[in-house]
């Protein structure tokens, strides 16, 4: 017997499946292009990306759109893939569509870490800044495998339970941490703190893009390439390893591509909560759960839904700005309890 | 083609040293009181628990030795449902472990009557459905695989009480399935049953397993004796004989 049988035709799609993929996929980057050339024009630097083509700029505004808004949009672009992408696949992974890295208090686990550095290490130097993405990783994937390690204790119904308990014991711990910190920090670092507790993407440069563009890809790929095995992990372990999946291996490759991509992103803009909720949740009303699907389609909506609520931010305050993580709370907070009053999670 | 030789480890502390034969072609019924080891008994054949004393072997290679893909071509379980929170549409979950393609699914759908709930969501299905499901589900993973030595065998089925939420018209056409299965596509088919008098009508073997240990194995009739079924069990039974097949076993009141 060939034991090394590979199985045609598994990948493989139905035509009709392919072109519905493609549609949706299509649909979605078009949505978030047209959002982009909308969230570049908008706001108190307000500049049409055909205005740049064309040169009808001046060159101060141009330099100013390069500096400061292209790296805001990127990066918009990014850490919304990454929230919604790590919100659809922790999801999966629990077989509970509850999960969510800011529920679970991985955003809040790695916020504290952040703030730990900023405040013990103050300076915005090369140290600093890298050193403030080495924290976020730590905290998150300190918080995830303490989350995940109390779910598998706790298999079965009481699982979901355990797990929003953990979040919100995780989440206050992380705020009593922040609050200590409060007492320590100078009055300007207060100000940066709370603030970026709120979750901006107002002090992008492109020094943090540029980590943000080299780290956050890698773990975007990590996740989609788990996509079949999400699946299978939905029939249960047992049947799931029948099936082919090693299951430990998931685990490990989700949480580690989880905890790179949510650590780096709450290092660069903070908290922006209730992302990875709404969005995967969102989607799968509409195309149904599966990952092949709804992984890359999430991280599409992800980016979509930041980019508009950023260009929100800018514009609903003009000429100042609200925090954008405080307008996708707002969005996110209600539609989660509406989800609890229901009572209806399997969607 | 499956041999066990189970000789007591570190992860199944709960069942006794066991050696067995699983054959292709065959319908193999476990029994036993709640709590016997059954389930775990078929964690083990499956490979999902690791006998450390005594290996598993299929097709006389160790599990450990198979890739996970190629022995998901070659053996599907269907455990007791786990639900799970998603809502899939019964024709997506049914391909969800392997796709062998438009015309097979039709027939293996049709095979559990369940063509009808195709666009169905499977939260909202009953018990037996889902278990229905699940079972159409293992049959497409094994038809997915690719198979140069088609002559062979079909493959092992392994099924925790595939019958537990079915009717008794569901209960007879599950069994009988099984028996084609097993027949016609030389499959080995291993299911932990409850009921007695299915395994009794339908089964070739049975092993009996009480306390973690396999107290008696042969034929059906071998095996499910009154007697000793009364004392495994600690129930009152009466054999009801009936024409032509095994005995039929009731309670008494």
């Amino acid at each position: 017997m060939d034991m090394t049988l590979s199985h045609a035709g598994r990948g493989a799609l139905p035509r009709r499946r392919l072109s519905h993929r493609l549609g949706v996929l299509g649909g979605l980057s078009l949505a978030l292009l047209l959002a982009l050339g909308w969230a570049a024009s908008s706001g108190s630097l307000g500049i049409s990306p055909v205005e740049l083509v064309t040169g009808e700029v001046t060159a101060m505004d141009g330099r100013v759109w390069w500096q400061l808004r292209l790296p805001r949009l990127l990066l918009g672009v990014l850490v919304g893939a990454m929230l919604a992408g790590s919100g659809a696949a922790m999801q999966g992974l629990f077989r509970n569509p509850l999960a969510d890295p800011t529920l679970l208090g991985l955003a809040s686990g790695a916020g504290l870490c952040v703030a730990v550095w900023v405040v013990l290490f103050p300076g915005s130097d090369a140290f600093g800044l890298y050193g403030q993405f080495v924290a976020g990783f730590l905290g998150a994937l300190g918080v995830c495998l303490l989350v995940f390690g109390l779910a598998r204790r706790r298999a079965g119904s009481g699982a979901v339970l355990t797990l929003l308990l953990a979040g919100l014991a995780i989440n206050t711990l992380a705020g009593a941490g922040g609050g200590l910190l409060a007492f320590l920090a100078s009055d300007e670092q207060l100000r940066q703190l709370s603030l970026w507790g709120m979750g901006s993407l107002a002090h992008s440069l492109w020094g943090a893009t540029l980590v943000a563009l080299v780290l956050v890809p890698p773990a975007l790929v990590a996740l989609l390439r788990r996509a079949r095995d999400l699946d299978l992990l939905q029939l249960g372990e047992a049947t799931a390893h029948a099936a082919g999946l090693d299951g430990r291996r998931l685990t490990r490759r989700v949480v580690a591509a989880t905890s790179l991509g949510v650590g780096v992103c709450v290092a660069v803009s903070g908290i922006i909560g209730f992302l990875g909720l709404l969005v995967p949740h969102c989607l799968r009303l509409w195309l149904g759960p599966g990952h092949r699907l709804l992984l890359p389609a999430s991280m599409l909506g992800g980016a979509l839904l930041l980019v508009v609520a950023d260009g929100l931010a800018r514009v609903l305050a003009m000429p100042a700005e609200m925090p954008v993580g405080l307008l996708t709370s707002l969005l996110g907070g209600p539609y989660f309890l509406y989800l609890l009053l229901r009572g209806r999670h399997g969607c | 083609m499956l041999n066990l030789h189970h000789a007591g480890l570190i992860d199944t502390p709960s069942l006794s040293p066991l050696h067995g034969e699983v054959r292709a072609g065959e319908l193999l019924a476990i029994v036993g009181p709640n709590g016997a080891g059954k389930t775990t008994l078929l964690t083990l054949l499956s490979g999902f628990r690791h006998s450390q004393l005594g290996p598993v072997t299929l097709d006389g290679w160790f599990l450990d030795a198979w890739t996970p893909a190629a022995l998901a071509g070659r053996r599907a379980l269907v455990a007791q449902f786990e639900p799970t929170g998603f809502d899939w549409r019964v024709r997506d979950l049914v391909v969800l472990s392997g796709d062998p393609g438009d015309a097979a699914v039709a027939e293996i759908m049709g095979q559990l009557e369940l063509s009808r709930l195709a666009g169905r969501g499977v939260l909202s299905l009953s018990g037996g459905e889902r278990q229905r499901v699940m079972v159409a589900r293992a049959l497409c993973q094994l038809a997915a695989a690719p198979r140069d030595d088609k002559a062979r065998d079909g493959g092992l089925l392994l099924l925790d009480e595939p019958t537990s939420a079915l009717d008794i018209g569901q209960q007879q056409r599950m069994m009988r399935l099984l028996r084609r299965l097993a027949a016609e596509r030389h499959m080995a088919v291993v299911g932990v049953l409850h009921d007695l008098n299915l395994a009794a009508t339908y089964a070739d073997r049975v092993w009996l397993m009480a306390a973690g240990k396999r107290v008696a194995h042969g034929t059906p009739d071998q095996v499910l004796e009154t007697e000793r079924l009364a004392l495994t069990y600690r129930a009152e039974l009466q054999a009801l004989e009936r024409d032509g097949a095994a005995p039929w076993l009731a309670l008494k009141p």
